[in-house]
């Protein structure tokens, strides 16, 4: 019969490992994988996960931007806009004979365009973010629709836009989208733990008067937040169009309420200072994963919208959840240290 | 219910000799239509050359000509998205149009608008309609994916100002015609006329037997609705083929390629698929493709049809990356649209409160004659 304290040990155990920033996301996700191999065993094929991953990499790259300009206490409502104007500039150019990769870099640089402007019209106009990526998402879409005037660029597919577009796999079994995801991941997580500018991020976003007053450039970090974000967008947007084969005026609509869920439930706060990558990672995750969860088991649109709804909830709560259990795990620790030096002062925070 | 590639060919033909040798014909067929009762019969099939009396004579074009008296028709045009069908639709409008100003001195003011959002973007096109009667447009052409129950309201503020409403492409078939606040609806039977035929081409290709998956509109859609009533009546008519998956692409290609591949992923063996618009049919191939699954060849693979009737899709036809789709005429669609507007405001016609236009089955080999007939408007003597 277990006693006590092996029931208080496992009990800390569970608290530690919950306490783990994104891990309550995770463990939602492994009892919904699990879940889903038992209602339909073709979900854990390693076909459908390959699918999963070539569905997901567009609103990942979308939320990872999205995390940065939310660390900086910022949002940028631009990003579906963005993407789809992307998309549309690398089309263009290749129909007009531009070499691929040129065509490909020039709509990467849109993205970054359409972000500097996001950027100038915030921190020269002092618009609020809100506002000017608002804008921004009218324009850009705007820009789009004049200009393909309603009928889609197509034509533009060679073997090697397949290939970018994820059309075609290395080796059979992994994508180049993935790659770029993979890669873009890698490195901003590295910017935001290892660099200046992350700390900068983090500061800005927490406490923008602080670190004003600090000498922290404020502005031009906003800057740098939103060129990120729109790089990311053009990314996604030159992507998508070599795995949609046309673009459509209406390329990207949506993607930004899906960036943003993502990046929250990955633990970005919209009152800035908080985020990593790996959490935009579980969030662009948790939602592909339900969309081709609900389409393998079955469930009608109708009722895909509740479920997706709920389900995403779940995942909101587990992770504040988890903020719970850090705080109780700080208490312990605390209360523990107190108890064996009643003069050691209280455990510091540390930037998460 | 479908009649002959060749008879079809020559029905297209017949129609680009009617766009082709200008309005006059095209006119004569619509006046002929003017004795319906107003909020009275359903009209089915296109204005068609059916007049008799004066036809193509001098005297008709002079007299219609001292009824219209130059008369300038103010028009705002808002469909539910701006995509290749409405821009195809646009250009045939600006084709009829600029006939019946050439033939017969009206004057056309063209605006158009469209949410910038998706079909749910709703509200948009109310304000539209509003500025627009606001403003004393003449007549307003709407398609939208707004709740039936909204429009009516605006549409009825609209007709008591003055602005004429005729709606196009609207599945108005799913309500009560007399609930419907507008001059004219004019457009095809979802039901009958999309829906269904899709679901008889598959049920006739695989001969009755088979694993079907759907890619369909998003969760409300009444167009969604409509077709699914008769593409679900196609299959209670064979009950060996049997719908296996159906999932949600909201009408985009990428959102279709994403779902087709989830419902490939359970169901390899599958043997076709419905695209419920072209755009995701054609998602639903590339599915396929990457999925290391056959096209269809005429005797093995996996069927795709989708529903539009766009020049890209028709490629994609030609190309054996779509088996079919059920072309909605988007030609037809508009130059009835304008005839009906131009009878009913200028001539003072009673029209009728549905017009239904011919829809068609295109196939690798029918696909040239069908394409031809968009070309055929796709570069309007005048824009407007």
């Amino acid at each position: 019969m277990p006693t006590s304290s092996t029931h208080s040990s496992a009990g800390l155990r569970i608290q530690s490992i919950l306490s783990k920033p994104g891990s309550g996301i995770v463990v939602m996700l492994v009892l919904f994988v699990i879940v889903m191999a038992v209602v339909s065993p073709a979900f854990v094929t390693f076909g459908n996960w390959q699918n999963i991953a070539n569905q997901g990499v567009f609103v990942l790259l979308l939320a990872l931007g999205m995390t940065v300009v939310l660390i900086a206490r910022g949002i940028d409502l631009s990003v579906g806009s963005v993407m789809g104007l992307s998309a549309g500039v690398s089309a263009y150019l290749i129909t007009q004979g531009l070499i691929f990769p040129l065509a490909l870099l020039a709509g990467i640089a849109c993205g970054i365009f359409c972000g500097l402007l996001n950027a100038l019209m915030i921190t020269k106009l002092g618009l609020p973010d809100f506002v000017a990526t608002l804008a921004m998402l009218g324009v850009a879409r705007g820009v789009l629709f004049l200009w393909t005037a309603g009928t889609p660029f197509t034509r533009y597919m060679t073997p090697a836009y397949s290939l970018v577009g994820g059309q075609t796999q290395i080796a059979g079994f992994v994508s180049i989208p993935i790659i770029i995801s993979i890669a873009a991941c890698i490195a901003l997580s590295l910017l935001l733990r290892r660099s200046v500018l992350g700390r900068y991020l983090y500061a800005v976003g927490g406490n923008p008067d602080a670190a004003r007053l600090s000498g922290i450039p404020v502005n031009r970090i906003k800057t740098y937040a939103y060129l990120i974000s729109g790089g990311c967008a053009g990314l996604a947007g030159v992507i998508l169009a070599g795995r949609a084969t046309n673009v459509a005026p209406t390329m990207g609509t949506g993607y930004e309420i899906l960036a943003i869920t993502a990046a929250i439930i990955g633990g970005a706060a919209l009152t800035g200072g908080q985020g990593r990558m790996i959490g935009a990672v579980l969030g662009a995750l948790t939602i592909t994963l339900i969309t081709n969860a609900m389409n393998i088991a079955g469930i009608s649109s109708e009722w895909q919208q509740l479920v997706t709804g709920v389900i995403l909830l779940i995942a909101v709560l587990l992770d504040r959840l988890t903020t719970y259990f850090k705080h109780r795990q700080r208490s312990t620790e605390i209360a523990a240290a107190v108890s064996v030096d009643p003069t050691a002062k209280p455990v510091q925070h540390v930037m998460s | 219910m479908e009649t002959d590639p060749a008879e079809k060919a020559s029905l297209v033909s017949s129609r680009r000799r009617f766009l082709g040798t200008g309005a006059l014909v095209g006119t004569v067929g619509l006046l002929s239509a003017c004795t319906t009762p107003p909020g009275g019969a359903t009209s089915n099939g296109g204005g068609g050359a059916s007049g008799g009396g004066a036809e193509g004579s001098d005297d008709y074009t002079a007299a219609i000509k001292k009824l219209v008296a130059g008369r300038e028709l103010q028009v705002g045009f808002t469909p539910p998205v701006l995509s290749e069908y409405y821009t195809q639709m646009e250009n045939a409008a600006f084709t009829r149009m600029a006939q019946l100003e050439d033939l017969y001195g009206v004057k056309w003011k063209w605006e158009k608008s469209s949410p910038t959002g998706n079909f749910n973007a709703v509200e948009q096109q109310i304000s539209t309609v509003q500025s627009w009667t606001s403003r004393e447009f003449d007549i307003v052409f709407i398609c939208t994916g707004a709740n039936f129950a909204t429009m009516q309201g605006v549409y009825k503020k609209a007709m008591d100002s003055g602005t004429k409403i005729f709606q196009f492409n609207q599945p108005v078939e799913l309500y009560p015609i007399d609930d419907v606040n507008t001059v004219s609806n004019i457009g095809y039977d979802n039901r009958w006329q999309s829906g269904y035929v899709a679901g008889k081409f598959i049920a006739d290709t695989l001969k009755g037997q088979g694993k079907i998956i759907q890619i369909m509109g998003p969760a409300g859609s009444d167009w969604t609705k409509a077709r699914l009533v008769g593409f679900n009546q196609a299959m209670s008519e064979n009950p060996g083929l049997e719908v296996v998956g159906s999932a949600d692409g909201g009408y985009l290609r990428d959102k279709g390629l994403s779902a087709a591949q989830d419902l490939l992923t359970r169901n390899a063996d599958v043997n076709a698929i419905y695209g419920e618009n072209e755009d995701m049919a054609l998602g639903a191939s590339q599915a396929v493709d990457a999925a290391g699954l056959k096209q269809w060849d005429g005797n093995q693979g996996v069927v795709i049809i989708g529903a539009d009737g766009l020049l890209s899709g028709m490629d994609a036809i030609r190309n054996g990356k779509l088996t079919a789709s059920v072309d909605v005429n988007s030609v037809d669609n508009a130059i009835k649209m304008i005839d009906t507007a131009f009878q009913s405001i200028v001539l003072k016609n009673y029209v009728p409160k549905v017009s239904n236009i011919t829809t068609h089955l295109v196939t690798k080999d029918n696909v040239d004659a069908y394409a031809s007939y968009i070309n055929g408007v796709m570069s309007p003597a005048k824009k407007y």
